[in-house]
């Protein structure tokens, strides 16, 4: 773990209209996550966890506030480069994987070169090395529909690091699996964190995911509070 | 390209339909096409099977034989210029009523002088300088007519024998009779004529014509200028322009309405794109660029199923003729039709918002 926040919020706020009330989901809200740290977030539902990782992944603009990746800031940047810097910098894992259905899981791995503009045979090289370090290399040319559920998450997760990133954000990455897919798929997202010195942040209930969170807050009423476990 | 490749070519089902529609529309495309080229080239065969190329109408005729009439001070005016070959030239249509059994003929009657530059088989030169008579174009042989058969000419009351067959073609749609000048002007004047025909037949060099032009009242058209005088020659190829304008506005229209359900089908896909860092830019270069491949398979395919009913009509009496250049316009229209329709969705992909992957909405 280095001393250096990969992952930073800063007085972020952002909040909706409710009729004529309007509804923080997000109150002035900081946090720092360093990379190789894996942070979990709960909370209720409708608390904004959803929000926050899209905020942190800078797939949404906060009303108020900024998001440092690596200590840039992002909150004056246009459309184009947060999308860069997103590119470059930050990967997601979804609670229902989200592959594309019509790519195999090498090919799943391989867009994320190609959305880079990388040379295709070493992106294809890295996409299988990856796919064999995740001991997926049997599924390797297998399209999602033919894949189990743990084995469509640990695709997606293999997806996300492919790109390298600084950031990785998984929305409930283990919701949708049994106890014993999920615990498989908990471990592989803190041994990435950690090995990878990937600044992890997590939104998740079960206790596959917490019991490997390096940190745990819970969001409630747009703030986090540290919970201990 | 990268993912819509892959779409393409693992869910090929989805695209079945829309391709379908395309390939149709290019079906119909080039059937049209071929139908247009084959109308416009039956009705001015006559003309473009005479060796000239240019013709003199009276002021403001238009092209058209029957507005014009000129006398032999015009022709002498073109005749006189160095290097230019002139020869008059009688147009006009008339029904040929058989005398001893025999079809029925509505014809395009063409009175030309045995001696012109118009007629250049000396068989021919020879029949239209002895008994009047008239010389018919080929395919009324295929249908009955003989050698020798007798025709009464019209209001004339003037019966002629048939003489031989060439091939001349059809004017207006109407085949072509060559008669001498002398007697087509007996049809058209009796005894009246004064040494009137219609046009006059230019050949050689187009030096001095715009002077003898306005000095005779007389309006000099190239030979595809003059196509325009033949009857129903702008109807056809205005009608079938606006049926193969409509078609490429519906194709269009059909395939900008494909992408954009697409679009909306695949906007959780999109904003995963997007998500990953993919740009408008990349998004849309991998939509339109799907549109582009399935357009130009199912226009390509269209295009030569199309290109072979024409070819297979153009071996029946139908008027069909497969024009390369004139197919290829279809192809590229068709294809760029199909492209411009994608773009109505371009708005709705750069809308997308990429927290659309995890369901948040902005």
């Amino acid at each position: 773990m280095t001393n250096q926040p990969a992952l930073s919020l800063d007085g972020v706020r952002v909040a909706f209209r409710d009729g004529l009330d309007e509804r923080a989901v997000l109150d002035d809200l900081s946090l720092d996550v360093a990379g190789g740290e894996l942070l979990v977030v709960s909370g209720r539902s409708g608390a904004g966890k959803s929000t926050l990782l899209a905020v942190a992944g800078l797939l949404r603009r906060a009303d108020h506030g900024d998001v440092r990746i690596d200590g840039t800031s992002t909150a004056a940047l246009n459309e184009r480069r947060r999308s860069v810097v997103r590119r470059d910098h930050i990967a997601f894992v979804y609670q229902s994987a989200n592959l594309f259905p019509s790519l195999t899981a090498v090919e799943q791995l391989e867009l994320v070169g190609h959305i880079r503009n990388e040379p295709s045979g070493e992106v294809r090289h890295r996409a299988r090395a990856l796919l064999e370090d995740l001991d997926l290399a049997d599924r390797a040319d297998q399209l999602p529909a033919q894949m189990s559920g743990g084995e469509r998450q640990r695709v997606g997760i293999a997806r996300a690091l492919m790109a390298s990133p600084t950031v990785l954000i998984a929305d409930e990455p283990t919701a949708s699996l049994d106890p014993e897919r999920a615990k498989v798929v908990a471990e592989l997202l803190a041994s990435a964190a950690h090995d990878r010195d990937i600044a992890t942040l997590v939104v998740a209930h079960d206790s596959a995911a917490l019991q490997h969170a390096d940190r745990h807050l819970r969001l409630d009423s747009g703030r986090l509070h540290h919970v201990e476990d | 390209m990268f993912l819509a490749l892959r779409d393409l070519k693992r869910g090929a089902r989805r695209f079945l339909l829309l391709g379908v529609v395309i390939a149709l529309v290019a079906i119909l495309s080039t059937v049209l096409s071929g139908l247009a080229t084959g109308l416009v080239t039956d009705g001015i065969s006559g003309l473009r099977a005479l060796p000239f190329e240019r013709l003199a109408f009276g002021e403001g005729a238009e092209a058209t034989f029957s507005r014009s009439s000129l006398r032999p001070p015009a022709l002498d005016a073109y005749a006189a210029l160095p290097g230019v070959k002139a020869t008059p030239l009688g147009a006009s249509f008339a029904n040929a009523a058989p005398v001893d059994g025999g079809p029925n003929l509505d014809v395009a009657l063409f009175g030309v002088s045995a001696d012109s530059f118009l007629v250049q088989r000396a068989d021919a030169r020879a029949a239209l300088s002895g008994t009047p008579g008239l010389i018919l174009t080929s395919e009324l042989e295929d249908e009955g007519v003989k050698v020798g058969d007798r025709y009464t000419l019209g209001a004339a009351d003037l019966t002629l024998p048939v003489l031989g067959f060439t091939y001349a073609g059809t004017y207006g749609h109407a085949p072509i009779a060559f008669t001498s000048l002398e007697t087509w002007q007996q049809i058209q004047y009796g005894n009246g004529a004064d040494g009137r025909f219609s046009a006059i037949a230019l050949s050689g060099t187009d030096r001095g014509l715009d002077r003898a032009a306005k000095a005779t009242h007389t309006d000099v058209l190239t030979k595809d200028e003059a196509y325009a005088g033949s009857p129903g020659y702008t109807a056809e190829t205005t009608t079938m322009t606006m049926i193969r304008a409509f078609l490429l506005i519906i194709s269009a229209l059909v395939i900008g309405a494909f992408f954009t359900v697409l679009t909306v089908q695949r906007t959780r896909q999109i904003g995963l794109l997007k998500a990953m860092g993919a740009s408008n830019g990349y998004v849309l270069r991998d939509g339109i660029g799907q549109m582009a491949i399935l357009v130009s398979i199912a226009t390509i395919s269209g295009v030569l199923i199309g290109g072979l009913l024409v070819f297979a009509l153009s071996r029946t009496p139908a008027p069909v003729e497969l024009n390369l250049p004139a197919v290829a316009l279809v192809t590229v229209s068709l294809i760029v039709a199909g492209i411009l329709g994608s773009l109505t969705a371009f708005r709705r992909v750069t809308q997308v918002e990429p927290a659309i992957a995890l369901g948040v909405e902005s």
